[in-house]
């Protein structure tokens, strides 16, 4: 191991660069920690939280007159209320089962996180 | 390829395909460093290395859910996304024969200022609501207001699965959440035997869809037919979940077209309109009135929340005097909690933010352990939000002097390797 006064120009110059390097991804993986913890996720949940508490006058999905609109006894189109016949034909969904073609994908050798 | 806000997309409008076989999200291996950010944040581990120099790709669609939180993490902008209606919806606002609806989602409005330089999460609804109207929509109906039905609708569906809980043929408890495409389609792919846990409740676009060409054609006196829906989301797994075939119950095709927060940025910025001098506009009210409840689904917690405000009045038979449900509201990880209502006992939620946490919660459903009635779950960590259509933070989208050095040093150690 040579020390830093008997080193070659190149063995300096490449120690130095790698130095370098080093710092600069440590310092910007510093940075998206820093980022991801309180950051710019954090500052709009905070703006959501403050429009719900100041920009909306109605803070409840039951109170809002077009949503009874929509849902009145007599004249609303879904008059059988929620989760009523229309409702399910209209907003009401079923799923498809996906896991065969993840077991494929498994089985040529492809390895996933799950 | 065509550069919005910072991020390339590939100008393909899909019509009619399986959505399964479609890159949403793809590298673009020129541009890739192998740094291996993607990896960390992609819950299911589609995106890998594809050769010995690390160069990543997202190896098959078929376990990707399209969150693209590799794109808004990629530290090179070496992701692009594969699907852009931009083109068609410009040409739809010119065609005096179309009847153009907009359906904004509730976290956009919380992101499309940051485009125009407004402070991180800026809240600009009201701007919003106006620059579609400047493009020329013809009815500004908002993805809010049906935020407000899904509550009616899953809310019904949780009180009525408690309610038959002991009785032959009861659905089973608990209940997961069913708004967001990326766990809907991670639930279906991983969990398949949990999907009758899942509410068959649509997403909140999933139900403005069809509701605008039945519903709102009738209170405008249009033609259903003549009506194009443009799905604005801060998500990317959206464009799936509106080429979903079975989207089709209006009679027609539910969701025609989607787009993100970003696209909708560059729309706005393309077409000249000054967006910070725009007034403040109310949406058109039958299909875009919304509430609190509705513009927290935004925000991981914030869908249970909105849920609680009405359960707790429909299972009490009493009115909440503060809307505030503050226990559920969560910024990452897994957050549960006891909520006491009155003339019925306690109500046990959980909410998971990522689907790392979300794995963790089905494990114990398939375990037959978990003690909720109520679980929410979003891909994203902090919710829509910080969805992968989503502005780039700007402190990513600043590190481009990071970029090229940490390019040098990778040149560099493939020199002396």
């Amino acid at each position: 191991m040579s020390g830093i006064a008997t080193m070659s120009r190149r063995g300096f110059i490449k120690a130095a660069a790698i130095v370098t390097g080093y710092t600069i991804v440590g310092l910007r993986f510093a940075g998206s920690a820093i980022a991801s913890v309180g950051g710019y996720v954090g500052l709009r949940q905070q703006s959501v939280y403050e429009a719900d508490a100041k920009v909306y006058k109605i803070r409840k999905s039951q109170d809002n007159p077009m949503v009874q609109k929509l849902y009145n006894h007599e004249k609303g189109f879904l008059h059988d209320g929620p989760c009523g016949h229309m409702s399910h034909r209209l907003l009401h969904t079923h799923y498809v089962e996906r896991g065969a073609a993840v077991e494929a994908l498994k089985a040529k050798g492809v390895a996933l996180k799950l | 390829m065509r550069e919005i806000e910072g991020v390339f997309y590939q100008s393909n409008a899909p019509k009619g395909v399986d959505p399964a076989n479609v890159y949403f999200v793809q590298v673009d291996a020129t541009k890739c460093e192998a740094c291996g950010t993607c990896d960390e944040v992609c819950p299911t581990g589609v995106i890998q290395a594809i050769n010995d120099d690390g160069i990543r790709q997202v190896v098959n669609p078929a376990a990707c859910v399209n969150c693209g939180q590799c794109l808004v993490n990629c530290p090179f902008g070496a992701i692009y996304e594969g699907v852009s209606y931009v083109d068609e919806i410009f040409e739809k606002l010119r065609d005096p024969d179309t009847i153009v609806i907009s359906m904004p989602a509730p976290a956009v409005r919380y992101g499309l200022g940051e485009c125009f330089g407004n402070p991180t999460g800026a809240y600009v609804g009201g701007k919003m609501h106006a620059a579609l109207k400047a493009l020329g929509f013809d009815y500004v109906w908002d993805n809010e207001f049906t935020a407000d039905v899904t509550i009616m609708e899953e809310g019904t569906e949780l009180i009525q699965r408690v309610q038959e809980q002991g009785k032959p043929n009861a659905r089973p408890l608990p209940q997961f959440t069913s708004c967001c495409p990326g766990w809907v389609k991670f639930v279906e792919s991983f969990y398949p035997d949990l999907l009758p846990n899942v509410s068959s409740c649509k997403s909140p676009i999933g139900m403005l869809g069809p509701l605008a060409k039945t519903y709102g054609a009738h209170e405008v006196h249009v033609e259903g037919k003549k009506i194009y829906t443009v799905s604005i989301m801060p998500c990317i797994a959206k464009k799936f979940e509106g080429l979903r075939p079975e989207m089709c119950d209006s009679g027609f095709r539910d969701i025609d077209a989607t787009i993100d927060t970003r696209e909708l940025a560059y729309m706005i910025k393309a077409a000249g309109i000054n967006f910070n001098e725009l007034p403040d506009v109310q949406p058109d009210p039958v299909l875009g009135m919304s509430t609190g409840a509705a513009t927290i689904f935004g925000n991981s917690g914030g869908v249970m929340e909105a849920a609680l405000r009405l359960a707790y009045e429909v299972l009490s038979g009493q009115k909440l005097a503060n809307p505030d449900i503050k226990v559920v509201r969560t910024h990452e990880g897994i957050n549960t909690a006891d909520v006491e209502v009155p003339n019925f006992g306690t109500v046990k939620v959980a909410v998971a933010s990522g689907l790392q946490n979300a794995a963790k919660l089905c494990e114990e459903v398939r375990a037959g352990k978990s003690p909720y009635h109520f679980i929410e779950i979003m891909t994203c960590p902090g919710g829509c939000v910080n969805g992968g259509g989503q502005p780039i933070d700007p402190s990513l989208r600043a590190s481009l002097f990071q970029n090229a050095v940490a390019r040098i040093t990778k040149r560099y150690a493939h020199r002396t390797a």
